[in-house]
């Protein structure tokens, strides 16, 4: 049995799939099918396409409920349980804060231009019938980004599986699904992005099965004025949040570890109590660089 | 009985929100299944069947068994 | 954040994920294994209600092992199977003891039996709901039942209702051992069938509830072959309704759940049962499970305290208790610890029966009523 590497693009990652198989041809056409499945996500909820699903719900914002299929409909739901979860933090139509909080901004906003941009925010404000979905203001905006990328690399997995791809694992800019552990039955060694620097690994976990996904980390922080702000910016208040530096979750599906992860980041301060009392596998890693966590056992640990 | 009937129609159709996916996180605990635990619910269906007269409800009957 | 007392969003988040197309709606993703031991211990009957044989009851050794996995996108299949082992003496009739008061004719020496039951299913997934059909069998040394079971499960208004329907129908032969010897019957048949359906109603975000019907009709040979004189009709049609209630109380982390049944059959027998639960989670891998059950029936109209043995063979007599008029307690506990794909349960029931916990009035108290003690360990897995 031989180890296949396919790396891709997608969801403006980079992406790579490792299936170990016997015939090439039958790893190749699997391989080919997820890749495809990958870029019909990418396509279907890309928010810079106006043909997507994403770009007619946001184009519709304020004028008309939009019809969506089953699939964006269950996605939704999910979405709505985070919501539900995480009281609020975790909102897929806070994307709109990005356009008083970016990098391009050379002064810190004003206390009203954010208030402005609030209400547009809520996921409350989303009204969904059994197949339509309608943003009840005009200029408020989904974004899939949070949940469909981990979904997608769980949905990866599970396709993989289904055309009997025992051993493998699917990675999708950072978050991964296992679809089984190595051949001799041994578990993948992960290694998990060290927030400030790219190229190494912070830490290497071990996974058998399940998935990691992580939040937060390399190039998710700008500077206005001096100051360093997060690009994860909390839906009740309006402003960043000063959090932990990046979170990695362990869990049954890539979709549940994701949301954990961007929820404990949400949580800001509270973030740590949070996660040990969620009863979560996880690697936090504060601003000073220290770790948290069972996730990596002792010798596994190299910093 | 036919009152009990009736009083059962009636809660069953009356008195039910419209309960969003998102909102059922506590209806799919485990805990909150008509049924906790496969086998501890067919032993208790197993020895009341043999133990008392009665038997039925709201669960499919298996085999027989000639301790009744 | 807050998070005492509200549920784990881990769970919360795996549970709202499964209805995600990928992971296949109503579908098993994982294979479950389960098995469990359990131990059945009845109260020895005291010696002066026993006119000849034993006063050792029922003791019996259950194993029960279960297992269900999915089998490509659509399907699952689930297989089953439960050993018992008994032993201990039954009543074979009941006479009027020196006292007048009713005493037991019990089998003799201890007898040692065991019965083995199989089961599979198969099962079809769709996007709103399953249909399934399974087979079982149950083998003794005087007694076989087939059954057939088909099932199935549609759910209505975006999952907020969900319609189930069950149909079996089981043929069974007895064949009692030592027939000659006691003149006891040869070979005799019944057929059971079965139909229940039920309708589960998500009433608001913490509660749900299912109301049922079932209805039942035997027919074949209905009577107690070991028994001295047990002469029943050959037909017996038998209807239930029930309700069963779960609610979540976020505040305490605990589920509360309330059953009621109510039975009623053409031998004159209704009954009354009424069960509650309190699941109260410690923690995220604890949880403690205190229940109360009461049961209460009337006798059938053919029940008599004693054996009559002047009454010719074609009129209807029993002197089984289960046709008598009693009540029972059940007061059970049981714990379950839970780890991320495992979980071990251990629980305890106590039964209790009584003439006085009875829904009509009887001059006698039946000597046989049974108390016993159930106690379980069990063990699960998912992977």
């Amino acid at each position: 049995m031989e180890l296949y590497q396919f790396p891709f693009h997608a969801m403006g990652c980079p992406c790579e799939l490792r299936f170990y198989g016997i015939k090439r041809q039958h790893v190749e056409q699997v391989a080919m099918r997820c890749i495809e499945e990958a870029k019909r996500f990418e396509q279907k909820y890309s928010r810079y396409r106006s043909d997507s699903v994403t770009g007619r719900i946001n184009q519709s914002a304020g004028t008309k409920p939009v019809t969506i299929d089953q699939e964006t409909r269950a996605i939704l739901h999910y979405a709505g349980v985070c919501f539900e979860q995480s009281d609020g933090l975790f909102d897929i139509t806070s994307g709109v804060l990005r356009r008083v909080w970016n990098k391009e901004q050379l002064c810190i906003p004003l206390e009203t231009e954010i208030e402005k941009c609030l209400d547009l925010v809520g996921w409350t404000k989303v009204k969904m019938t059994a197949d339509t979905v309608y943003l009840s203001i005009r200029g408020m905006e989904l974004d899939f980004g949070g949940v469909v990328k981990e979904y997608a690399a769980d949905a990866l997995s599970i396709l993989a599986r289904s055309a009997s791809i025992i051993h493998g694992l699917v990675n999708l800019g950072g978050d991964i699904s296992i679809v089984g552990p190595q051949p001799d039955n041994k578990p993948w060694r992960i290694g998990i992005v060290h927030p400030t620097k790219a190229e190494n690994p912070i830490a290497v976990t071990q996974l058998h099965s399940g998935a990691l996904a992580t939040s937060g980390g390399y190039e998710r922080f700008f500077d206005i004025e001096g100051k360093r702000f997060s690009h994860l910016i909390n839906p009740r208040t309006g402003w960043p949040v000063d959090s932990l530096l990046s979170v990695s979750v362990a869990a049954d599906k890539a979709v549940v570890a994701g949301s954990i992860s961007s929820i404990a980041l949400l949580q800001g301060r509270d973030g740590l109590a949070w996660l040990n009392s969620s009863g979560a596998s996880y690697l936090a890693v504060d601003s000073e660089l220290g770790c948290y966590g069972h996730l990596v056992t002792g010798d596994d640990e190299f910093s | 009985m036919n009152r009990l009937i009736l009083v059962m129609i009636l809660l069953g159709l009356s008195s039910c929100q419209s309960v969003q996916p998102w909102e059922r996180g506590a209806l799919a605990r485990p805990e909150m299944q008509l049924e906790v635990g496969k086998l501890g619910s067919a032993l208790y269906r197993q020895v009341y069947f043999s133990k008392e007269a009665s038997s039925g409800g709201s669960e499919v009957a298996g085999a027989g068994c000639g301790c009744n | 954040m807050k998070t005492k007392g509200k549920p784990s969003p881990i769970l919360a988040l795996t549970s709202a994920a499964l209805s995600l197309p990928a992971f296949a709606v109503t579908q098993p993703v994982e294979t479950e294994l389960s098995i469990m031991t359990s131990s059945y211990k009845e109260g020895d009957i005291p010696a002066h209600k026993v006119l000849t044989g034993s006063d050792e009851r029922y003791e019996i050794d259950i194993h029960q092992f279960h297992v269900l996995t999915p089998m490509g996108r659509n399907w699952g299949f689930s297989f089953n199977t439960s050993r018992e082992t008994m032993s201990g003496a039954s009543p074979q009739g009941t006479v009027e003891g020196l006292d007048g008061q009713p005493a037991l004719i019990m089998s003799g020496a201890t007898i040692r039996e065991s019965r083995t039951e199989i089961g599979a299913t198969t099962h079809r997934y769709f996007d709103n709901g399953y249909m399934g059909i399974g087979m079982s069998h149950s083998q003794e040394n005087d007694y076989e039942a087939d059954a057939v079971i088909l099932s199935g499960e549609w759910d209505f208004n975006q999952k907020l209702a969900t319609l189930a329907v069950g149909l079996s129908y089981s043929s069974d032969v007895i064949e009692p051992t030592d027939a000659l010897l006691f003149g006891r019957v040869e070979k005799e048949n019944k057929h059971s069938g079965s139909f229940t359906i039920g309708w589960t109603q998500v009433l608001n975000k913490t509660s749900v509830l299912q109301s049922g019907i079932s209805l039942t009709k035997h027919d074949g040979y209905l009577a107690d072959p070991y028994k001295l004189r047990d002469v029943r009709p050959d037909e017996r049609s038998e209807w239930a309704v029930s309700l069963r209630y779960r609610r979540y109380a976020e505040k305490s982390n605990g589920a509360w759940h309330l059953d009621y049944r109510y039975y009623e059959d053409d031998f004159g027998v209704h009954s009354h049962t009424l069960q509650t639960a309190w699941h109260q989670n410690l923690g995220a891998s604890f949880q403690i499970v205190p229940s109360v059950r009461y049961y209460s029936q009337r006798e059938a109209d053919f029940y008599l305290p004693f054996d009559d043995f002047t009454l010719p063979l074609t009129v209807n007599q029993s002197s089984d208790y289960r046709l008598s008029t009693y009540g029972a307690f059940t007061f059970g506990l049981k714990g379950i610890v839970n780890h991320n794909n495992w979980a071990i349960t251990a629980s305890f029931d106590r039964y209790i029966s009584a003439k006085k916990y009875g829904l009509s009035d009887s001059e006698f108290e039946h000597p046989a009523l049974v108390n016993f003690t159930l106690a379980s360990i069990g063990f699960d897995i998912r992977f």
